[in-house]
């Protein structure tokens, strides 16, 4: 069995089915990329496997390193090294963002790190990404452009050291440079032990992070996989040739 | 002494007590002339009365009891706020109706600081306790407001345990001076505090209210405070009642030319709580910024009611009321800005906001304006809501338990009102406070807004 194995996925929100009976598998080591046209269900996927509330599994299965992840909330499968960098981080007011990552940090490793030793740790990752020291003092997001909203998530990715990082258009609104920054995080942070899902609509980050495998989804099912080449050719043709294919 | 009904209060009872108390005359027949004004006035009937629809006095309040005058050195009272400070503050403790404890410190007395009981201060420092006691309450020359109803009047008439604050002009005081008052006996409790500040005089006044458990008691309290001209005032009034208590306030600041006023609510205990953080813009270039934090929980009433009057032209008001409310509870947010005809420049803004945890709880909010000039600034809002169930997931999917999350974004909810106060031992109290409501809270009975979630696709 892979580490992420999907099987025959089915999923609804609002009543509504969005998955039709997705399969995917990711381990350890490995970077997939799902790409596909807006509104094909690619966040749906990311939702379904971070447990997002308005996200009903209704058929097949999510199995993480063996564990049926719909039966577990959203922090348990955080603790077994689940991290979504969400496509619209909200802003959640007045929660102080180093207490919130402190909080995660203690939670998903089940200890309380020393303060000091936190902010040391805290303060590298920040500067590794080109995020300014005054976020400190900020609350969740607030305020935050598109761009350093997408840094925070791979800051807090790079805290979490999760196992399954799956990142929801963590490209989107960002500027070359910022990419490159965001990119540059993700590929210090990849390694045997972690598994990368990047969902993206455009091919542009995968000139920065590489991937091993390439899925096109479109109306809620995998329609085309292949290796990098993939993404390639939807550069050239986009995903017009889907449509007919679908 | 001959007992003291308050709703039968006497001109043979009050002339007695001021007599026995060592009362100047002046300050006797002050209290007997609100006691013929009570005679013509009757208890708040919140069917009729604008300013008490909002609560029902017959229900919340119990007018049938003795006023508590008993009260003794000996009783054990909390420790206050500014106890672990490193700095030293004043602190004085007024117990069951008497002021029990009076710490000066020397610093404050070298500068001419006076902190004595009202009773006291009528004798030694007449000038001051004769022109401004009762000049907030009796006098109301612009007829709005609900300072001059019967619940004040009889304050005036009969209040026991008074304190007197004067910080001299130019004096600034880094340490807060803490007035505990502290109830263990049921009846009636008529506390009453005068603080004048000089101008150019900066100070920090504290009002900590605790009780016993479980005792059945009346509050019935009137804070004036003068803030003369270029003074900077904090007033912070901390509702830590154990439940029995029905609580009512006017806590008023006069505010004279280019003061800067803060004023702080922390509203989490009693039965029920009404309080009047009240502030008259006298002169031009004043600053009020009436702020409120309040925790409801089941069988809990709070009835906010800040009022500011812009009589002076080119002051600034701003208002900003958070609360949190679960159970069977009620809160009630009435936000008053008055501007008068002359107070042209004025600007003026007041928000309220309300989350709702669980089910069955009730906040109204009506931000309330009576505006006489046209060429003023003025904006209100106010927004009842539930914790965002994407607020939730968020937090949750960086491995945060729910339990946990629900904690910090209550207390993130608070935030925007406690940044704004940096006063000593404030902060920290004030959370706790609320920490300890969110602990007791039963999580599991929490509902959130799911509105917000279908947004994504």
């Amino acid at each position: 069995m892979a580490d992420l194995e999907i099987r025959d996925l089915k999923v609804e929100a609002d009543g509504t089915e969005l998955l039709h009976g997705v399969d995917l598998e990711l381990d350890k080591g490995k970077t997939l990329a799902l790409m596909g046209p807006n509104g094909s269900g690619k966040s749906t996927l990311a939702y379904a496997i971070a447990g997002h509330p308005a996200y009903d599994i209704t058929g097949g299965s999510v199995h993480w390193k063996g564990t049926e992840l719909n039966e577990l909330t959203p922090d348990e499968r955080a603790k077994l090294g689940v991290f979504l960098a969400m496509q619209y981080p909200v802003e959640v007011p007045g929660v102080s963002l180093t207490n919130f990552l402190r909080t995660a940090v203690n939670s998903v490793n089940e200890e309380d790190i020393p303060v000091r030793e936190f902010m040391t740790r805290l303060r590298e990752e920040m500067s590794e990404l080109g995020v300014d020291q005054s976020f400190l003092q900020r609350s969740i997001n607030e305020g935050f452009s598109g761009g350093e909203k997408k840094r925070f998530e791979i800051l807090q990715a790079a805290l979490l050291r999760p196992e399954l990082a799956v990142l929801d258009e963590t490209d989107s609104g960002l500027d070359v440079d910022a990419l490159k920054t965001v990119a540059e995080g993700v590929n210090r942070l990849s390694g045997p032990d972690l598994g990368v899902l990047i969902i993206t609509h455009y091919t542009r980050i995968l000139r920065y992070i590489q991937p091993d495998e390439v899925h096109v989804m479109f109306e809620g099912r995998i329609v085309a996989s292949g290796g990098p080449e993939l993404a390639d050719e939807l550069e050239e043709h986009g995903y017009e040739n889907l449509r007919t294919t679908a | 002494m001959t007992d003291l009904l308050l709703d039968h209060l006497t001109e043979e009872a009050l002339t007695g007590r001021s007599d026995a108390a060592g009362e100047p005359s002046w300050l006797r027949d002050h209290r007997l002339a609100a006691f013929k004004r009570t005679l013509d006035q009757s208890w708040p009937d919140s069917r009729k009365d604008e300013f008490w629809r909002s609560t029902p006095f017959d229900r919340r309040f119990d007018i049938d009891r003795s006023v508590v005058t008993s009260g003794e050195v000996t009783t054990a009272v909390p420790a206050s706020i500014t106890a672990s400070l490193d700095e030293d503050a004043a602190l004085v403790r007024l117990v069951d109706g008497s002021v029990v404890d009076i710490h000066l410190p020397t610093s404050f007395a070298e500068r001419g600081v006076v902190i004595t009981d009202l009773a006291t201060a009528a004798n030694e420092h007449a000038d001051l306790v004769r022109s401004h006691l009762g000049s907030l309450t009796s006098a109301d020359p612009e007829g709005t407001g609900a300072g001059s109803d019967k619940t004040v009047t009889v304050n005036d008439a009969a209040w026991t345990a008074g304190v007197f604050v004067h910080v001299p002009a130019e004096v600034e005081l880094e340490a807060p001076i803490s007035v505990q008052v502290h109830v263990t006996e049921p009846g009636a409790h008529l506390p009453r505090v005068l603080a004048v500040l000089g101008h150019h005089a900066r100070a920090a006044v504290y009002l900590e209210h605790t009780s016993e458990p479980d005792v059945d008691a009346f509050v019935d309290e009137v804070v004036e405070v003068i803030a003369q001209d270029a003074s900077m005032l904090d007033v912070v009034s901390l509702q830590r009642w154990d439940d029995g208590i029905q609580h009512l306030a006017l806590q008023k600041v006069q505010a004279h030319r280019d003061t800067t006023v803060r004023h702080l609510s922390v509203t989490t205990g009693g039965a029920t709580v009404r309080l009047l953080p009240e502030c008259d813009l006298v002169g031009p270039g004043a600053e009020v910024r009436p702020l409120g934090i309040y925790f409801a929980d089941d069988g809990q009433w709070f009835d906010l009611q800040p009022y500011v009057r812009h009589i002076a032209p080119h002051a600034k008001s701003d208002v900003l009321f958070k609360g949190a409310l679960q159970g069977h509870s009620r809160t009630v947010f009435r936000g008053n800005i008055y501007v008068h005809k002359d107070a042209v420049g004025t600007d003026t803004d007041e928000n309220n906001r309300s989350l709702i945890l669980t089910e069955g709880a009730r906040a109204d909010a009506t931000p309330f304006l009576e505006i006489e000039c046209a060429d003023i600034t003025a904006g209100h809002g106010s927004a009842t809501g539930q914790i965002d169930a994407l607020h939730l997931f968020y937090l949750e999917s960086r491995g945060i338990p729910r339990d946990e999350a629900l904690r910090l974004i209550v207390a993130g909810f608070f935030r925007e009102v406690l940044g704004e106060i940096d006063l000593p031992g404030v902060e920290d109290a004030a959370v706790a406070e609320i920490e300890a409501r969110v602990e007791a809270a039963d999580l599991d009975q929490v509902q959130v807004n799911d509105a917000t979630l279908q947004d994504l696709g």
